[in-house]
């Protein structure tokens, strides 16, 4: 049997199509794409990734699954959410019996300037799936440092965005908007909600231009690509063509990398939740944590995640240490209540 | 003198669909000014409270970020192209997925 057969068996329908070809799927097998988030975006994008043959792909979250996810991500399933499954984890799992012949590997994490570098490190391309600004600033900075290119998306209520940053070769986002919009405006979080297609379609093209970039294909976009699935809008903006001389990161200053911005507490708007990072990557045991906190309320705990309720709130812990208390919007509030039950 | 102004698509709603309009001014606050005075609400989605720009939201000059130049008070001259450009933040996950233009 010719040796690329089982290539040509799973992969021919996009191997005859001319830009990719044999020697751009054996490229693509020998690539590595980070996709950070495991939401919408990056459920897709993974998804389109995993099944076009990239050969390893790593999957970043920090959430596990629930119902009203069920609606747009689309790796997941009822049993996830009934298994207290982490987003991460889940997704792996699904991938893996989607495509045996490629490397998956899910990381229970929230990406932080701690440890965004180690996550990403040999990312050939890095695919953005995050639901926050921070982290996206955070990506910026991460790429152009190591120059590993990166495909930034979003998408909300009907309408999204993405566009692939090139180090050296295109604006960043930080040339688009040199100063991070500060986060936490709950009312929109609210109202705004998500069409499924929107996303879906963001990551479809973020998939196809990470693809692009890993074959090396030259004309790799540098506009702004935005859509709008409800009025059925389709825009391509070029904003420069090129890094701009002003910006921090693109001129070797990674603040973001560097801790410079960033909150110990980010409140998660639309969830009612506050989310709490600690220093350090060692969280408690949850053995032994659940033993002490059995007695002020209730535990339950698998090896994923432990959750405690108390006095109507609820605190989801991970082994990083890192935890979601829900039932507030209070960040202070939720450091404190970190504090007293689980300690910092 | 008069500039094109390109609307992206979260603010066509405002201009009819139109996804570029003329507008009239010497400068970017005159600019955005004549454009409110045509699209009433246009004003409230790109500056915050009275004079400053939304954080979610760029404005270009021929490609040249107006915080990089003189703000609102950046000339515009007859046959410039101007880009108003919103930062989608969402992820469809779940937290913090404020919309460009909506905060």
């Amino acid at each position: 049997m010719n040796e690329v057969q089982p290539y040509t068996d799973r992969y021919s329908r996009q191997v005859i199509f001319p830009g990719i070809g044999r020697a751009g799927q054996a490229k693509l097998g020998k690539s590595t794409v980070v996709v950070i988030g495991c939401g919408a975006l990056g459920t897709v994008a993974a998804a389109c990734l995993a099944r076009a043959g990239i050969g390893r792909l790593r999957l970043v979250d920090r959430d596990f699954i629930e119902y009203h996810n069920l609606q747009r991500q689309m790796l997941f399933d009822e049993d996830d959410v009934r298994n207290q499954i982490p987003k991460a984890i889940a997704a792996e799992r699904h991938l893996r019996s989607v495509n045996s012949s490629i490397e998956v590997e899910g990381i229970v994490a929230d990406v932080n300037y701690r440890n965004i570098e180690r996550l990403t490190a040999g990312a050939d391309v890095i695919l953005d799936g995050v639901d926050n600004l921070e982290a996206r600033y955070l990506i910026n900075d991460v790429s152009l440092k190591h120059r590993v290119p990166w495909v930034y998306g979003a998408a909300v209520s009907s309408s999204g965005m993405t566009m692939n940053i090139i180090p050296g070769r295109t604006p960043c986002i930080r040339c688009l908007f040199p100063i991070m919009p500060a986060s936490g405006h709950v009312s929109t979080c609210d109202t705004a909600g998500v069409v499924s297609s929107a996303p879906f379609i963001i990551a479809a093209l973020q998939s196809v231009e990470a693809i692009k970039i890993l074959i090396g294909v030259g004309d790799v976009s540098s506009r702004l690509i935005s859509i709008d699935v409800w009025t059925g809008d389709f825009d391509r903006l070029q904003i420069g063509d090129s890094p701009s001389p002003e910006c921090p990161a693109c001129q070797g200053k990674y603040e973001f990398l560097e801790a410079r911005f960033g909150a110990r507490t980010t409140s998660l708007c639309g969830q009612n939740a506050v989310q709490v990072v600690v220093a350090g990557d060692m969280g408690p045991s949850f053995e032994e944590l659940a033993r002490r906190l059995r007695k002020i309320g209730e535990v339950s705990y698998n090896e994923f995640m432990l959750r405690f309720a108390v006095d109507g709130y609820e605190m989801v812990l991970f082994p990083d240490g890192r935890a979601i208390v829900k039932g507030t919007n209070d960040e202070s509030l939720a450091k404190g209540l970190y504090a007293k039950y689980v300690g910092m | 003198m008069s500039v094109k102004v390109q609307i992206p698509l979260p603010l066509r709603g405002l201009t009819g669909g139109l996804s570029e309009v003329e507008a009239r001014g010497s400068s970017i606050g005159e600019i955005i000014g004549d454009l409110e005075a045509s699209y009433p609400g246009i004003g409230e989605r790109i500056f915050r409270g009275e004079q400053e720009l939304s954080r979610f939201v760029s404005i270009f000059v021929n490609g040249q970020d107006i915080r990089l130049l003189e703000g609102q008070e950046t000339a515009v001259r007859e046959g410039d192209v101007i880009t108003i450009l919103p930062l989608a933040a969402g992820g469809a996950g779940d937290s913090r997925g404020a919309d460009a233009v909506h905060e």
